[in-house]
C-alpha cells in the first residue's frame, strides 16, 4: 500500500532517492585528506570552531538524505560549506552578498534543538557539559531550519562545534560583541539610490514639517541628551510646548511629551507619547498632562483625541505569545508534520489569534485615520513606553494617509523617524543579546508592522512601489547584526555605542552601515526585486499640485452626505472639542485616560463605507480590509521555505514574469527600431495609450526580464527559491489526510482493518 | 397567471398589476429597438426606470461607481451607464449586457432606507424611500444600486417594487415563463435558429464527432457504436458510445444489463502513453453470467489493454449530500446576508471556512484525480471509474483528469468539448443537480460547481498552462444560473433530443417531457433555447476577450505516432486476448478484492479466476505503486503531457475569491482593484508592443530592404491586423498546434500568406514561421503575438460561434486611436487578453 513518508524512512532503499552515504563508506572517505572548506570571510569576520564532515540533511529527517560538509561558526554567522564542489549557483537570482543559503547570522538564530537518538530537545543553556547530541536543529528567526547531523564527526569536533554555536547563539553577550562593531566593510559612501530620509538632523525635520504643513515646534535642546535620555536629538512638539514644560518634562524623564509624528493637510496632526503614571493626588502630574493635552489640542481647532493603546490592543506579551504560537506552523522539521496539520489548516491558523492582532492595529490604525481625515482633529496615541504599539500606529496611519509613504524610500524614511529616531527598543524587542532577565520583553513588534503593511499592500498592491519581497527582505534584516538601524534600544544608546567605540578602532567614530544601504546585501539586480512592477506612479504634472494636498480638500467635500448625516458618534475615542477646561479637574483627567467602552467596529464602519463609495484613488487615503477572508498570511515570507507548497508558475511570480517579458519584448523591438536606421523610433517611443490615464505603471524591470526569460518555470516561492528542491512526499497525498478529512473517527478504526486487509493481500 | 406566451400581449397577461406601467414594448417593432438608450431584446418590454442610479462596480471592475439608468424588464433587470456608446441597430441581440442580471438570477430583494433595511417581496409595501437596492443573485453576485437625491422618489420606489414583483423567485413553472420571457418573441426565435454553432468545438453529438476525438486522442482499438441510438439500452447513456473494436454490436447489446441503468463502461479519453479512461456504473450483482456474457464484459472492460485498474468513487467521495451541504454552508458563510444580521464573527472565519468542509471536498476530488491520472500516465493500462449511478462524481473526476493531463482540455474548445463529452453527452442530471425547478431539492447537488472551482484550483497553481481564463470559469459559473440554456436543462441527451424533436414538429402537444411543466394544450412551442457555449448571447466581446489568455505551446508538438508514445511494451503482456488481471484503487492502495467483478467470483467461472487472477496480481501490484509514486519524483519539466498535479497541502487551496467574495458588499475591493481609467500594465505593456511592431513593420514595408528577420522575435509578418483577429488568429494557432497530433495537420502556409496584408516579403513570412518552429523558447508566456500560421480573414469564428463584427482587416491601426475608456478593452485588452486580476 501507499503511505505517508512516516512509514517511509522504514523502507529500505527506495530506488528513486539519491543514494544516502552508509557511516562505513564514511570511515573509508575521512582517510582522504582533510580539506576544510571555509566560507568567504566578510571584513571582521573571524572563524570561532569547525567541525568536518557534518552531514547536512535536505529534506526531512526520515528520507535520510544529506550533503557532507563543513560547519563552521564564526563571529558573525554559523555557516555550512557543502564538500562537494560548489556548482555556481545560476539559479540562484536572488543573493545575499552578506550570508548565503547555507548560512544564519547568529542573531537569526530562534531556537535550538539538540536531537538525542529520537528525542527532540530544547537547547537553552550550555548546560550539557559531556553529553552532545547527535544531532543539532536550528530554527531561524526568518522560519529556516537546518538540521545537522554529528554522528559522523570526530567526537572532539563535533562537540566543540555543538558548544561553540551554542555558545555563541544563546548566552547573552555584550552590545559589543555584536558583529557590527566588528565588521569593517569600505562602506564609505552610502548608497544615495534611494535617498532615505535619515532624521538625524535638524534639517531633516524642518522638511518633513514644510512638506507635511505642519506649523509645531522643533526641539533642538536634546542635541546632546541633556534633556531626555529616551528622546532623539531633535524632535518636534506641539508649539505651545515651552521651555518651562521641559522642566517638567523631565521629571517624568520624557514621558508625557507629545511627540509630532506627522501633520494633516487640514491642519490636524498626530502625536505619540508615553503615558506618565497618574495618581490621583498627584496634582503636579496632573498639572503637566493638562498643559500638555492643552498644548495639543491648540495645535489645530482647539480639538484633541486621545486614544490609550495600552488599553485597547493587545499587550506585548499576547504579541509575543501568539506570534510564537503562529510561527510553528511554518517552522517544520520534516514535512510529515506539516502533512498532519494541513487537516486543520485554517482553524489552527485562527487559533493563534496572529491575524486577529494584526486585524485589530489594522482597525486601530483605521479609526485614527478616521479623527484625521473626517473629524480633522488632533489624535493623541499613548503607551507605557511611547515606542511600542505607538510606533505601529502611528506608521500605519501615515502610511494609508500620505501616499509618499508608499514609495520605497516613504517607506524607508517613515521606519527611520518613527522606529528608529522613534526609539523603539530593537534591542529588546528582539533580544539581540540573549539576556536571559530580557526574555519578557521580546515582542515581535516591529514584525507586527511589516504584517500589517503587507496587508495593506496585498489589497492595494498597485499604490505600493515596493514589493512583497521587499517587506520580507526587510523582515529579514532586522535579525542581520551588520546594520546599525536595528541594534539599538534608543538613539541616545546609538550616539554613545557608535562614538564610544572610535578611540579603539581609530578610525574616527564607527561608521556601521544602515539597513536602508542595500548594495551591502543584495546587487543591482537583485534590488529590483524590490519594486513592485503593479504600482503606478502619479503622473508628473500631477507632482506639482500633489503637496498642496488640494485634491484631497475637494475629495472630502465629495463625500456622500450620508457620511455626514448621523451625530457624531461615541467612539472610543473621548470627545474633547470645547470641554477642556471642565478636563483640567484632576478628578475627571485620570477618568478622562480610561477609554469608554464602545464598540469601535460600528464606529468606522460608516466612514469605511463612505470612503468605499469614492473611486478608489491610489494616490489618496487608502484604507484596509478588515473582514475575516480580507486578512491573510503572509505566504511569501512564511512558506518560502516549505518545498511541498511551492507551486510552478504560480503565484505573483506569473505576474511579473509575464510582464518581464513583455517588456523584454519592448526593448527588443526598439532596439530593431534603431537598427533599421530609423534614428528617430529610437527616442520616440510610443505614445501614451490614449487613455486618459490618470498614472502610468513604473516600468523598471529591464534586467530582470532576461533574468525571469531564462528560467522555464519559477516556483511561487521566488525569488528565494527558484528550484524547486524536490519533496520525497508523494505528490498526490494519499490515504491519511483524506480520510480524516471528512469520515467520522468510528470509519478510521474500520479503515485501518481495511488496510491491514489489503497488505495481506498484497 | 399563464405560464409561457408567444406574444408580447401574453407576457403582459403575465404580469398584470405592472401593465399601467409598462413604458414601452418592442416586440411589434424591429428587433434590437432601442428605449431610453437600452437597447431592448425584441418582445421585451421596459417595465419601468429609474435616471441617475449609480450601481457600485466591483473590484475587478474598476471599484467605484458607475452612473446611469436603471432599467426593468419583464426578463432582466438592466442598467445603462451614462456614456455608454450608442447601441448599433444591426447588432445582434445579447441577451444580457454587461451590468444587467436576469431576473431569473435574483435570489433576493434588499431596499436599503435612511436608517433600515427591508428585504422586498412581492406582496411587501415600502415604507420608506429607497437609498439603495441591492440585488442578491444566485450566482453569488450582489448587486447594488444607489438612487441618487435627484432621483425622483416615485421612480425609486416603483422600480423596487417592480423588480420584487417581477423577479419570480423560482419555483415549480416559472423557469418557462421566464424562457418565453427571454426567447419567446418570433424573432428571437429565429434569430436562434439561425445561429450558427461553433465548429471549431466538439460537440459529440454525431457519430463523427466521436471518431474525431479517437484520432484526436490516437485511440486505436476503440469504434463508436451506435446500438445506442434510440436510448433502448440505456436511457440516460448518450446515442453514440466508444466501445472496443473487437465487441460486435450484437454481443455488446448483451452487456447492458450488467450495469446499473445500462451504463456500460465507455471510453472516454486515451492518455498519450497508451493508457485508456473508461468509466461505467456499478455491476448488477443479482444478475447471472453466462460465459457469453462474461467474455463481452471483459472486453469490453479491458478495452484494449491487459491491465485494468477499477477506480472505485463510490464511497470515498463526498456524497452529494455533502456536497449540497457544503456549498450551502460555503454560500453562507461568502455571501452574508443583509437581511439576517448574524455573522461570523472576523476572527472566526477561517475555522469556519474550514466547517464548511468546501475545500475539503475539492481537496479530495483533486487528490483523486491526480491519482488517476498518475496511473494512466504509467501507460498500458485500463482505468476504469466506478460509480454507483455513473453521473456524478465519474463526470468531476474524468474531466478533471483530462484537464490535468491534456493541454487541449485547457483551451476554450478543449474545455467545452470536454463538458460536453462528460457532462453534457454522458448524461450529468443538471436539471435535477441544479433543480432549476425547486421540485428536486433532494438531489440538488452542486457538483458542476464544484468541478469548476477544481478546475480553477488548477488554474489558480498553474496559469500559464491554461488557455482559459478565470473570467471564463466564472462566466461559466455564473451562466449556470441562468435557466436558459439546453446544456443545463436536461438530464440526458436523450431528454433534450426529445425536447429539439417536439421543436422541430411544433404542433404536436408535448408527451412524456416530464422535466418540463406544460401549459395549456394549445401552446405550441417552447422557445429554443440556445447552448451554453453560444457565448456571444450573454457575453459583449470585451468580456469575451478576456475568456482566453496566452498560453505557452510546447516548443514542439508532442511526437504522437498514432497517440502512442510508448512503444516498449511490457516483456510478460499476455498474448492472450482474454486474460487480464483487475486491480481496484481505494483509498490510495491498491488490491485486487475477489468480488471485484462479480462473474469472476461466482461459481460459474471458478475455473477461469483460478487461472488469471493471482499471478498476474502478485508481480503488477508494486509496478502500480510505484506509478503512483514515481510521479511525484520526477522532474515534471513541461512536458506538455505530464499531469498538471496540484499541491492540495492546507495553504495551497484557496477560495475562489472571485467568484464566492466578489459579492459580499464588505469585501468589495479584495485583489488588486483596477480603476478604469487605468490600464494594468500587462495590457499598457502589450499595447506598446503592437504600437512598435506597428512601427517597425511600416518601417520595414517602406525600407526595400527586408531586414526583419531577426530571430528573436519574427514577428514583422504579422503586425498590421487589428486587435481583435490578432486574437483570434492567435487562438487558432494555439488550437492548430494542439490539433496536431490529430491528422487534420496544418493548412498550407500560402493560405495565410495570401490573407496578409503585404508588409513582409511572402518568403519571409515562411522563413520566420520555420524558425519559430524551431527556435522559439518555451518561455514566453504572455506574448500575444500572432503565429505566422495562423488563419485569418476567412476564418474568424474560431472562439465564439459568430462574431457580430467583422470588420475589415485594417493595415494598421491609426495611432490617435482615440476611444473612450470603457470600451478601450475591446482593442488593448483584447490583445492581452491577460489581466492582472487573473493572476492575483
Amino acid at each position: 500500500m501507499l503511505s505517508l513518508g512516516s512509514s517511509g524512512g522504514k523502507q529500505p532503499a527506495k530506488p528513486s532517492f539519491v543514494s544516502y552515504v552508509t557511516p562505513e563508506e564514511i570511515n573509508s572517505e575521512k582517510e582522504s585528506p582533510k580539506k576544510e572548506k571555509l566560507p568567504a570571510l566578510l571584513p571582521g569576520e573571524v572563524v570561532f570552531c569547525s567541525a568536518n564532515p557534518v552531514l547536512k540533511y535536505t529534506q526531512d529527517e526520515f528520507s535520510q538524505r544529506g550533503v557532507f560538509g563543513t560547519l563552521v561558526c564564526t563571529n558573525f554567522r554559523i555557516s555550512f560549506v557543502s564538500d562537494e564542489a560548489q556548482t555556481e549557483d545560476t539559479s540562484q537570482h536572488f543573493k545575499n552578498k552578506l550570508y548565503g543559503q547555507n548560512d544564519i547570522p547568529l542573531m537569526c538564530v530562534d531556537h535550538i534543538y539538540g536531537g538525542y537518538d529520537d528525542k527532540k530537545k530544547l537547547i537553552t543553556g550550555p548546560q550539557l557539559k559531556n553529553k552532545y547530541p547527535s544531532k543539532i536543529i536550528i530554527h531561524c528567526k526568518d522560519l529556516r531550519v537546518f538540521q545537522y547531523c554529528l554522528t559522523f564527526t570526530d567526537e572532539k569536533d563535533a562537540k566543540k562545534i555543538f558548544q561553540g554555536i551554542v555558545h555563541h547563539c544563546l548566552e547573552s553577550k555584550s552590545l559589543k560583541c555584536v558583529f557590527a562593531f566588528s565588521y569593517s566593510a569600505n562602506n564609505a559612501e552610502m548608497q544615495r539610490k534611494w535617498r532615505t530620509v535619515m532624521f538625524d538632523s535638524t534639517d531633516d525635520w524642518v522638511q518633513e514639517m514644510k512638506r507635511t504643513k505642519g506649523n509645531c515646534r522643533l526641539v533642538t535642546e536634546n542635541q546632546a541628551f541633556e534633556l531626555f535620555q529616551r528622546l532623539p536629538q531633535y524632535f518636534i512638539v506641539p508649539a505651545a510646548v515651552t521651555d518651562e514644560d521641559f522642566q517638567t518634562a523631565k521629571k517624568f524623564s520624557g514621558k508625557g511629551l507629545p511627540i509630532w509624528c506627522w501633520s494633516h493637510h487640514s491642519g490636524c496632526a498626530l502625536f505619540k507619547t508615553a503615558t506618565v503614571p497618574l495618581m490621583q493626588e498627584d496634582t503636579v502630574s496632573q498639572n503637566y498632562m493638562d498643559r500638555m493635552l492643552n498644548a495639543v489640542a491648540q495645535n489645530h481647532l482647539y480639538s484633541v483625541k486621545t486614544e490609550d493603546l495600552g488599553d485597547t490592543l493587545p499587550s506585548l506579551q499576547e504579541v509575543q505569545l501568539s506570534y510564537s504560537k503562529f510561527k510553528q506552523f511554518f517552522l517544520i522539521d520534516n514535512s510529515t508534520d506539516f502533512w498532519v496539520s494541513d487537516v486543520k489548516w485554517f482553524s489552527s491558523l485562527e487559533n493563534t489569534g496572529w491575524l486577529d492582532i494584526i486585524r485589530q492595529c489594522l482597525q486601530k490604525a483605521l479609526e485614527v485615520v478616521e479623527c484625521l481625515e473626517k473629524e480633522n482633529t488632533n489624535v493623541l496615541i499613548m503607551e507605557e513606553e511611547g515606542s511600542d504599539l505607538c510606533c505601529v500606529i502611528s506608521s500605519l496611519v501615515q502610511l494609508m494617509l500620505d501616499p509618499f509613504y508608499r514609495t520605497l524610500t516613504g517607506l524607508q524614511s517613515l521606519i527611520q523617524k518613527e522606529w528608529v529616531t522613534g526609539g523603539h527598543n530593537f534591542q529588546d524587542r528582539c533580544n539581540h543579546l540573549h539576556h536571559k532577565d530580557k526574555e519578557h520583553l521580546q515582542a515581535p513588534v516591529f514584525l507586527l508592522f511589516l504584517e500589517c503593511v503587507w496587508q495593506l499592500l496585498q489589497q492595494h498592491s498597485p499604490a505600493f512601489q515596493f514589493s512583497e519581497t521587499y517587506l520580507t527582505v526587510l523582515s529579514d534584516s532586522v535579525h542581520v547584526p551588520v546594520f546599525s538601524t536595528f541594534l539599538f534600544n534608543s538613539i541616545q544608546q546609538r550616539v554613545s555605542m557608535l562614538t564610544a567605540e572610535s578611540p579603539h578602532t581609530q578610525r574616527g567614530p564607527l561608521s556601521c552601515p544602515t539597513v536602508w544601504d542595500w548594495s551591502v546585501q543584495f546587487d543591482c539586480r537583485s534590488q529590483e526585486f524590490f519594486i513592485n512592477p503593479v504600482y503606478t506612479e502619479k503622473l508628473r504634472v500631477d507632482k506639482t499640485t500633489k503637496k498642496s494636498h488640494r485634491p484631497k480638500h475637494t475629495r472630502q467635500l465629495s463625500l456622500p452626505s450620508s457620511a455626514f448625516k448621523t451625530p457624531p458618534k461615541k467612539g472610543f475615542f473621548k470627545e474633547e472639542t470645547d470641554s477642556l477646561k471642565k478636563m483640567l479637574r484632576g478628578k475627571r483627567l485620570s477618568r478622562w485616560m480610561l477609554s469608554p467602552d464602545a464598540s469601535p467596529q460600528g464606529s468606522s464602519r460608516e466612514f469605511y463605507e463612505a470612503w468605499q463609495r469614492r473611486p478608489l484613488d491610489y494616490h489618496g487615503v487608502l484604507l484596509p480590509q478588515l473582514e475575516g477572508p480580507a486578512v491573510r498570511v503572509w505566504m511569501q515570507r512564511y512558506l518560502r521555505w516549505i518545498p511541498e507548497v511551492q507551486i510552478f508558475g504560480g503565484g505573483a511570480v506569473a505576474l511579473t514574469s509575464r510582464l518581464a517579458e513583455l517588456q523584454g519584448e519592448v526593448q527588443d523591438l526598439l532596439r530593431r527600431l534603431e537598427r533599421q536606421g530609423r534614428g528617430p523610433y529610437l527616442h520616440d517611443r510610443p505614445p501614451p495609450p490614449p487613455y486618459p490615464a490618470a498614472t502610468s505603471p513604473t516600468l523598471q524591470l529591464t534586467s530582470q526580464s532576461h533574468l525571469l526569460r531564462s528560467s522555464v518555470r519559477l516556483s511561487s516561492s521566488f525569488p528565494f527559491i527558484s528550484v524547486r528542491n524536490w519533496s520525497f512526499k508523494p505528490v498526490i497525498p494519499t490515504s491519511v489526510p483524506q480520510g480524516l478529512s471528512f469520515t467520522d473517527p468510528d470509519n478510521i478504526a474500520d479503515k485501518e482493518d481495511e488496510y491491514s486487509e489489503t497488505i495481506s493481500l498484497v | 397567471m399563464l405560464t409561457g406566451s408567444k406574444t408580447t400581449f401574453k407576457v403582459r397577461q403575465m404580469v398584470p398589476d405592472v401593465k399601467d406601467r409598462m413604458l414601452s414594448h418592442s416586440g411589434l417593432h424591429t428587433r434590437g429597438r432601442e428605449m431610453f438608450g437600452l437597447c431592448c431584446l425584441p418582445g421585451e418590454c421596459v417595465l419601468q426606470r429609474a435616471v441617475l442610479v449609480r450601481k457600485k462596480l466591483s473590484a475587478k471592475e474598476g471599484g467605484g461607481w458607475l452612473s446611469g439608468t436603471l432599467f426593468c424588464t419583464h426578463f432582466r433587470v438592466a442598467f445603462v451607464p451614462q456614456d455608454s456608446p450608442k447601441p448599433d441597430d444591426n447588432a445582434d441581440p445579447v441577451l444580457l449586457g454587461d451590468h444587467d442580471v436576469a431576473l431569473a438570477s435574483i435570489e433576493k430583494v434588499v431596499a436599503v432606507g435612511p436608517s433600515r433595511t427591508k428585504l422586498v417581496t412581492p406582496n411587501s409595501s415600502l415604507k420608506f424611500t429607497p437609498e439603495e437596492l441591492v440585488l442578491y443573485c444566485r450566482d453569488l453576485r450582489v448587486i447594488c444600486f444607489l438612487f441618487d437625491r435627484l432621483t425622483p422618489e416615485t421612480q425609486a420606489v416603483e422600480i423596487t417594487y417592480t423588480i420584487a414583483k417581477t423577479y419570480q423567485p423560482l419555483k415549480p413553472g416559472t423557469v418557462l415563463s421566464f424562457q418565453n420571457a427571454a426567447l419567446g418573441s418570433i424573432e428571437m426565435k429565429q434569430f436562434l435558429s439561425n445561429r450558427r454553432r461553433d465548429p471549431d468545438m466538439n460537440w459529440f453529438e454525431s457519430l463523427s464527432d466521436w471518431e474525431q476525438e479517437l484520432e484526436r486522442v490516437g485511440a486505436t482499438g476503440w469504434r463508436v457504436s451506435s446500438v445506442n441510438d434510440r436510448f433502448e439500452m440505456s436511457t440516460s447513456l448518450s446515442r453514440f458510445n466508444v466501445v472496443p473494436q473487437k465487441v460486435l454490436d450484437t454481443e455488446l447489446k448483451k452487456t447492458f444489463a450488467h450495469f446499473n441503468e445500462g451504463r456500460i463502461p465507455h471510453w472516454c479519453w486515451r492518455h498519450p502513453r497508451g493508457s485508456d479512461l473508461l468509466r461505467m456504473a456499478s455491476f448488477q450483482n443479482n444478475i447471472y453470467h453466462e460465459k457469453d456474457d462474461i467474455r463481452n464484459l471483459e472486453l469490453v472492460l479491458f478495452g484494449v489493454q491487459q491491465v485494468c485498474v477499477v477506480v472505485d468513487l463510490g464511497e470515498e467521495m463526498p456524497s452529494t449530500t455533502d456536497i449540497q451541504l457544503a456549498h450551502t454552508r460555503l454560500r453562507a458563510l461568502c455571501l452574508g446576508d443583509i437581511s439576517a444580521s448574524v455573522s461570523v464573527p472576523d476572527d472566526k472565519w477561517l475555522s469556519t471556512l474550514e466547517g464548511t468542509h468546501w475545500l475539503d471536498y475539492i481537496r479530495c476530488c483533486l487528490r483523486k484525480s491526480g491519482e488517476v491520472a498518475c496511473l494512466l500516465r504509467g501507460g498500458h493500462l485500463t482505468v476504469v471509474l466506478q460509480e454507483p449511478e455513473d453521473r456524478d462524481m465519474n463526470c468531476v473526476v474524468s474531466s478533471l483528469v483530462q484537464v490535468m493531463c491534456d493541454p487541449h482540455c485547457r483551451t476554450v474548445a478543449g474545455f467545452q468539448a470536454l463538458i460536453q463529452k462528460e457532462w453534457i453527452m454522458a448524461g450529468h442530471r443538471f436539471l435535477s443537480r441544479i433543480n432549476y425547478h425547486r421540485d428536486s431539492d433532494k438531489e440538488e447537488a452542486p457538483l458542476f460547481l464544484l468541478f469548476l472551482d477544481c478546475v480553477w484550483q488548477l488554474w489558480a497553481q498553474f496559469p500559464s498552462r491554461f488557455q482559459l481564463s478565470g473570467d471564463y470559469l466564472l462566466a461559466l459559473h455564473d451562466s449556470l444560473h441562468v435557466p436558459l440554456f439546453s446544456s443545463f436543462l436536461a438530464n440526458c441527451q436523450r431528454e433534450r433530443s426529445r425536447r429539439s424533436q417536439h421543436l422541430a414538429q411544433s404542433y404536436t402537444p408535448v408527451n412524456g417531457l416530464r422535466e418540463l411543466p406544460r401549459g395549456s394544450p394549445q401552446e405550441p412551442c417552447d422557445p429554443p433555447l440556445p447552448p451554453v457555449w453560444d457565448w456571444a448571447l450573454q457575453y459583449s466581446s470585451q468580456r469575451r476577450a478576456r475568456f482566453t489568455q496566452p498560453v505557452t505551446q510546447p516548443a514542439s508538438p508532442p511526437p504522437l505516432l498514432n497517440g502512442n508514445l510508448n512503444t516498449n511494451l511490457d516483456p510478460h503482456r499476455h498474448v492472450d486476448g482474454m486474460a487480464g488481471s483487475v486491480f481496484l484503487l481505494s483509498r490510495g492502495s491498491f488490491s485486487s478484492p475477489s468480488n471485484l467483478l462479480p462473474w469472476r467470483s461466482s461459481a460459474g467461472s471458478a475455473s477461469y479466476r483460478k487461472s488469471h487472477r493471482r499471478a498476474p496480481s502478485a508481480e503488477m501490484l508494486p509496478a502500480l505503486e510505484r506509478l503512483l509514486r514515481a510521479c511525484s519524483l520526477s522532474e515534471a519539466g513541461p512536458e506538455p503531457h505530464e499531469p498538471l498535479l496540484p499541491l492540495l497541502l492546507g495553504p495551497c487551496v484557496k477560495v475562489w475569491r472571485d467568484c464566492y467574495l466578489r459579492g459580499a458588499l464588505h469585501a468589495q475591493a479584495f485583489t488588486h482593484p483596477m480603476p478604469s481609467s487605468m490600464l494594468h500594465p500587462v495590457d499598457q505593456l502589450s499595447w506598446e508592443v503592437q504600437q512598435l511592431r506597428e512601427k517597425l513593420s511600416q518601417a520595414s514595408s517602406t525600407s526595400s530592404s527586408s531586414c526583419s528577420s531577426s530571430s528573436s522575435s519574427p514577428t514583422s509578418s504579422r503586425t498590421s491586423s487589428t486587435p481583435h483577429i490578432k486574437l483570434e488568429a492567435r487562438c487558432t494557432d494555439s488550437n492548430l498546434n494542439q490539433n496536431a497530433n490529430n491528422g487534420t495537420f496544418l493548412f498550407p502556409s500560402s493560405r495565410s500568406t495570401s490573407h496578409q496584408p503585404p508588409p513582409a516579403p511572402r518568403g519571409n513570412a515562411q522563413t520566420t514561421a520555420s524558425i519559430k518552429a524551431t527556435s522559439r523558447p518555451p518561455t514566453s508566456i504572455a506574448n500575444p503575438q500572432p503565429r505566422p500560421t495562423g488563419r485569418d480573414g476567412a476564418k474568424h469564428t474560431f472562439l465564439f460561434g459568430h462574431q457580430p463584427n467583422n470588420r475589415p482587416v485594417q493595415r494598421y491601426i491609426p495611432a490617435p486611436h482615440a476611444k473612450p475608456p470603457r470600451s478601450r478593452s475591446s482593442s488593448s485588452g483584447g490583445s492581452s487578453g491577460i489581466h492582472g486580476n487573473n493572476l492575483q
